[in-house]
């Protein structure tokens, strides 16, 4: 899919003076969707919604989807006064979903994604929003960062002193690299789709921002207990939905988060790397919508 | 006062699975809620606690890992859940409409309140906001310059600090315009109060307190400089840490603001100028 066709399917709401891009099934469809329960989506980093476009068809046969680009990413605005943090794309998430009347929902999560969950967990837990929480999936996240495997971009990214260099020096064959790497089966990579996922990257402006969102590893540190505390202290029933493949979000993490979240089912996608809603999207959405 | 005797005037509330210990002084149906600095506790106020409370109702709290509350072990508890538990605790208290009054670390808890109350994430009510001797200046380039000292010096400083009560005692007192008017004795209740319950675990996290900071920069300035509220400044003119600069950079970005400058008087003014502290606060 092109990224000009995904950016049809979707519309820029202005949250906090801002514009988020925010795909919302509901409007494209009809009356029955309104008895549908709704399905919100917190997409990985350094992408955007763009992951989702060959699910999205299954998944709202059943669900009212709605996936946002954070701020930062994708086809949202990409502000250089801006903190980034994992705790402020809470707050704008909250915050879209309560502009758009949602009160229940099931709260899917994938990488950079799970991280924004378990801060919206910590607050439901601490009874700071009204949002109610049916079902938690969570999809190859790495919330115990001291067992993920960091790609060397990610660590000089982070730091404060090559990251911004590094952003500037940062170009589509890296990018490229870096992603056909985090594949399972290298023939599963399509170059078109990873050519629209760079260019919804640099959209805005978006690489004069790439390091400070890379900070977010920093902050699973700092917010280690608060966010895996959360979890160990949710009672939401939770699916975790883990590619088996991923270097990065390697398997140890979900093992462990199997054992630590109260009420969960953990489901294993074979020969699956990071990107699981695009290398194995019917596998994908099979266990998200039935098990 | 000893710190028994502080004690003996608060309660401790159970807030989710900790327990707090709040002073709660007064019967008007002004509120003011006080939010303490970095390392010392809710005694810093027990020379204006009697005066406060004839013309307000004064809640304050030790800010969990200080003075008698719960303190943790090897963790650090980040300013967002020190929020939800102070909130918790008011909403606990019946409270609905307040002035909220911030010293020092308590700050930056004030700030990520008023975020959020920006947001429209919480109904409390609140009528001003009273910040005196903070760390953190509104312009970037000097935060930047102040988090490098901080990071390399006063979290050096800080470290050493809280190793030993001696080290404690000497720059608790540095923090003093007037050496003399904190005496022994108040130092040893407030180092006993920071110790207390191995509270010296504390000292592990300083580094993630002023990330934290760094980290919500622009998320608790743009939360001061967005909000409506009366914001009124009370400043302790010699403070070595919190310089005159920074209330004055303040002043000039924020809308709505006074300032009170107090002479004499250091990071600490309500221990060491209380009158004049208390009046700064009462005479509005």
């Amino acid at each position: 899919m092109k990224r000009e066709d995904w950016k049809n399917k979707g519309k820029l709401i202005n949250v906090f003076n801002r514009n988020l891009f925010v795909i919302d099934t509901l409007v494209s469809s009809n009356a029955i969707d309104n008895n549908k329960e709704t399905l919100v989506i917190l997409h990985g980093y350094p992408t955007s919604s763009y992951d989702y476009y060959k699910v999205l068809p299954a998944l709202s046969k059943q669900y009212r989807v709605i996936i946002h680009d954070h701020l930062g990413f994708g086809f949202s605005d990409k502000p250089l006064d801006y903190s980034y943090s994992l705790i402020e794309q809470a707050d704008f998430a909250l915050q879209l979903y309560k502009q758009l009347g949602i009160k229940k929902v099931t709260l899917l999560a994938h990488d950079y994604g799970t991280s924004i969950a378990t801060e919206i967990l910590a607050r439901h837990n601490k009874q700071q929003i009204n949002l109610q929480i049916d079902k938690l999936i969570l999809s190859n996240g790495s919330a115990h960062i001291e067992l993920s495997k960091l790609r060397i971009i990610q660590k000089l990214l982070k730091n404060k002193i090559t990251g911004k260099l590094v952003a500037s020096l940062t170009y589509y064959s890296i990018f490229k690299k870096n992603m056909r790497n985090i594949y399972f089966d290298k023939n599963k990579v399509n170059n078109e789709e990873l050519k629209e996922m760079w260019t919804l990257l640099e959209y805005n402006n978006g690489r004069k921002v790439i390091h400070q969102l890379t900070n977010y590893i920093n902050e699973r540190y700092y917010f280690w207990h608060r966010w895996i505390g959360a979890l160990k202290e949710t009672q939401i029933p939770t699916k975790i939905i883990w590619a088996k493949n991923d270097p990065i979000a390697v398997p140890k993490i979900a093992k462990l988060l199997h054992e630590e979240i109260p009420n969960n089912k953990l489901i294993w996608i074979e020969n699956c790397g990071h990107f699981l809603m695009l290398e194995q999207p019917e596998k994908w959405v099979e266990k998200v919508l039935n098990e | 006062m000893t710190s028994k005797e502080w004690k003996s005037q608060g309660l401790m509330i159970p807030i989710f699975d900790k327990k707090i210990f709040t002073i709660d002084a007064g019967d008007s149906k002004d509120c003011l809620v006080i939010l303490h600095g970095y390392a010392t506790s809710s005694f810093d106020y027990y020379k204006v606690l009697p005066e406060l409370s004839k013309h307000y109702r004064v809640i304050i709290h030790d800010l969990i890992g200080f003075g008698l509350s719960d303190k943790l072990e090897n963790q650090y508890f980040t300013i967002m859940d020190q929020v939800e538990y102070t909130l918790e605790l008011w909403k606990i208290m019946g409270l609905e409409k307040v002035t909220i009054l911030a010293h020092d670390y308590g700050d930056a808890i004030a700030k990520e309140i008023i975020s959020r109350k920006n947001a429209g994430f919480i109904n409390l009510d609140i009528k001003k906001l009273i910040l005196f001797n903070v760390t953190v200046p509104i312009n970037f380039n000097e935060f930047v310059d102040i988090q490098n000292i901080l990071t390399n010096d006063v979290s050096k400083k800080m470290s050493a600090m809280m190793a030993s009560i001696a080290i404690f005692k000497k720059n608790i007192k540095e923090m003093f315009f007037d050496k003399t008017k904190i005496t022994d004795e108040e130092l040893t209740e407030m180092w006993y109060l920071f110790e207390c319950n191995n509270g010296r675990d504390t000292i592990n996290f300083i580094s993630n307190y002023i990330s934290e900071r760094k980290i919500f920069w622009f998320k608790w300035n743009k939360a001061l400089e967005e909000s409506k509220l009366k914001i009124h400044l009370i400043w302790g003119k010699q403070d070595p840490l919190a310089t005159e600069n920074i209330a004055e950079s303040l002043s000039e970005v924020l809308t709505n603001n006074k300032v009170c400058w107090i002479e004499n008087s250091g990071h600490f003014p309500m221990l060491e100028t209380p009158k004049e502290w208390t009046d700064c606060i009462i005479i509005e």
